[in-house]
């Protein structure tokens, strides 16, 4: 087996403020194998986020980012500026959140998957114009040549987000980003962008990273789950482990809130309660453990990220993992009595 | 665009005539022309009809004005009293090509250096020279502009007492014609300092804040993770997203400068359109009053529709229909 696309080693962001140190995330480690689909899933403020922009180097001076990041077996965090520049858009690309602010309002989609192209490959305006629509075609963008000089806010969102992807891939990254690529958008084009980075990943034989806070909107693409909370790595496995085999309380609240549209609408959701705890004051142990429905006196601890099954790599970070799927069975049971 | 641009100018039209009438009317209720020849002995009643036929002031003021338009759209304003009787179209327009010769220059200094400094703040926020910025900013907004004038003069005389010899003139506008080219410039140097000096202040504060503005939003993230060069993120992306805010603040300081600056005009005895005016108004010369409102109405109006027609020019996303 060779070495990971990426590694990310004891991964710690702190922003300094005058309130005390943000602590975004915390000693978090992954890998990501080439070609691979990982999905770091988690609320906001669970340092997902800023984890990617960790990763991209785009987070503002004043982070302070601890910890390795190697890529290809390069150390990003140890790399120049210049160097840095080199990877970015290149073999590491990274699509936004909000398609509707991320592109430049005063320059034509054209122009900017030219820029990102002529950023880093020797190729004449001409050439890099027909590889752009050739671009927009695959992401479904009709008529992409015209479309090449229309200005981001004659796109829709849901193409301002295909382009945006687009742009992304011009440069056929190893490693693809998607930092909630269909929050901003409505649900019928989450999905048709959605299928656009299966089709590109296809296309490209690119990773991709896809940061959500959407359980539901990895199921189908993901093969591995990465879950995260106050910073935290909380869980992480297979899809289908993670799925039907969490032995994470956290994972476990994020899947009761999923709305389901087939099946027994007969009980309520279950939304997890409280709020996702302040970065500078967190929680004694386990950070979770003020809104967990399963904490004892042992939670007052923080509880290590520990294998539970070494064949998949099943890891979770929860004291009561090994009784989670006994507690969760005595749960159900009156409810389903119940009903 | 230029259909747009047509209507615009049309509409610049009843606002011309709205607000000159505003300000006939002021200056008409605001004294008596003829009081000042109450006092005077050696004046007969022809001396009282020539005043009252020059301004019609048997009449109504809404009359008066009527006759003033009429005459001012055909380019006549009417004598202006004060200056010998001159003709007051005239002698606003030399004395604002003389305005004009301090504040272009000033003007292009002020876009250069307020462009550069707020670019440079704003991209290295909170460094040491950011705040230096931003301390004399403050320095620049809140001093009168006076005391710069006056400072500049002193500075200036001293080198006179001390060396016997000052490098700018203090007073007095000289021209190529006349002096030769090196006068002129020594003469001009002064009073298009003071005028950068007052400027620069407030425009590179705005220029600051538009830059800030512009480098924190998500499209220059998106211009970093496609790897541009710095350079090339601030300028294409940055600065030319920062410059659209700017236009506005731009159009009008130019048609501010070019309207003559009372302060810095007369302090320097430059004879363009602020001391004109000051006298105009103090000796109740209405067609010299009225003439000078005229040309700054004019220029502001007109430096707005080209600030207008600028914004679309720069932001794709303004189309005029």
């Amino acid at each position: 087996m060779t070495a990971p696309l990426l590694e990310v080693e004891d991964l710690r962001v702190t922003f300094g403020t005058d309130d005390g140190d943000v602590r975004a995330v915390q000693g978090l480690s992954f890998t990501v194998s080439e070609g691979e689909t990982l999905a770091v899933v988690g609320e906001s403020g669970s340092g997902k986020t800023v984890a990617a922009l960790a990763i991209m180097r785009l987070l503002p001076r004043y982070a302070r980012i601890e910890g390795s990041i190697r890529f290809r077996g390069t150390s990003l965090l140890d790399l120049d500026d210049d160097g840095m520049r080199g990877l970015q858009g290149d073999d590491l690309a990274m699509v936004f959140q909000d398609p509707m602010t991320a592109l430049n309002p005063v320059i034509t989609v054209g122009d900017q998957i030219v820029e990102a192209i002529r950023t880093h490959r020797d190729v004449t305006e001409a050439a890099a114009r027909d590889r752009a629509a050739e671009l927009l075609d695959l992401v479904g963008i009709p008529e992409p040549r015209r479309r090449l000089d229309s200005y981001p806010h004659e796109f829709s969102g849901g193409m301002r987000q295909r382009a945006m992807i687009a742009m992304a891939i011009s440069n056929d990254p190893k490693l693809l980003i998607a930092d909630e690529p269909t929050t901003a958008l409505d649900v019928t084009v989450q999905a048709q962008v959605m299928e656009v980075i299966r089709r590109v990943q296809e296309a490209t034989g690119t990773a991709v990273m896809l940061v959500t806070h959407d359980l539901g909107l990895v199921a189908g693409t993901a093969d591995r789950i990465q879950v995260m909370y106050g910073g935290r790595l909380f869980e992480s496995g297979d899809t289908d482990t993670v799925f039907y085999g969490s032995r994470n309380p956290y994972t476990l609240g994020l899947m009761a809130s999923i709305p389901s549209a087939v099946g027994r609408t007969a009980h309520r959701l279950e939304p997890i309660p409280g709020s996702p705890p302040s970065l500078i004051n967190l929680p004694e142990g386990c950070v979770f453990g003020p809104r967990c429905a399963f904490a004892t006196d042992a939670c007052r601890s923080e509880p290590e990220l520990r294998v539970v099954d070494a064949a998949t790599g099943h890891a979770t970070r929860c004291h009561r993992a090994d009784e989670l799927p006994a507690l969760i069975a005595a749960r159900a049971a009156p409810r389903e009595a119940g009903a | 665009m230029l259909a747009y641009a047509v209507r615009r100018v049309l509409a610049t039209v009843p606002l011309l005539v709205l607000g000159t009438f505003i300000v006939y009317v002021l200056v008409a209720v605001s004294g008596d022309p003829l009081a000042k020849l109450a006092t005077c002995n050696t004046c007969d009643q022809s001396a009282f009809d020539r005043i009252i036929d020059l301004y019609d002031l048997d009449k109504p003021i809404p009359e008066r004005y009527a006759n003033w338009i009429v005459n001012a759209v055909q380019g006549d304003f009417g004598p202006a009293v004060s200056y010998g009787s001159l003709d007051a179209g005239a002698l606003v327009l030399e004395r604002a090509a003389n305005s004009a010769r301090i504040a272009i220059p000033a003007f292009l200094i002020i876009m250069a250096i307020a462009v550069a400094l707020g670019v440079y703040s704003a991209v290295n926020q909170y460094s040491r020279l950011d705040y230096a910025v931003t301390g004399l900013s403050f320095l620049g907004i809140s001093l009168p502009t006076f005391v710069f004038a006056l400072l500049l003069q002193t500075i200036m005389i001293w080198m006179l007492d001390g060396f016997g010899w000052r490098p700018f003139y203090v007073t007095g506008m000289r021209t190529i014609e006349l002096d030769g080219f090196l006068d002129m410039i020594r003469s001009h140097v002064l009073p298009v300092i003071t005028l950068v000096l007052v400027l620069t202040a407030s425009e590179s504060r705005f220029q600051r804040a538009a830059m800030l503005e512009v480098i924190n939003s998500d499209y220059i993230r998106t211009a970093r993770a496609k790897g541009v060069p710095h350079r090339r993120v601030i300028l294409r992306h940055g600065l030319r997203n920062a410059l659209i805010p700017m236009v506005t603040i731009w159009a009008l300081d130019f048609a501010a400068l070019l309207g003559g600056s009372v302060v810095t005009e007369t302090i320097f005895a430059w004879p363009g359109l602020g001391p004109l005016f000051i006298s105009a108004v103090t000796q109740l010369d209405l067609n010299l009053t009225m003439a000078i409102v005229m040309l700054t109405s004019l220029l502001v109006i007109t430096f707005n529709l080209i600030a207008d027609l600028a914004y679309g020019w720069l932001d794709p996303r303004i189309r005029y229909e």
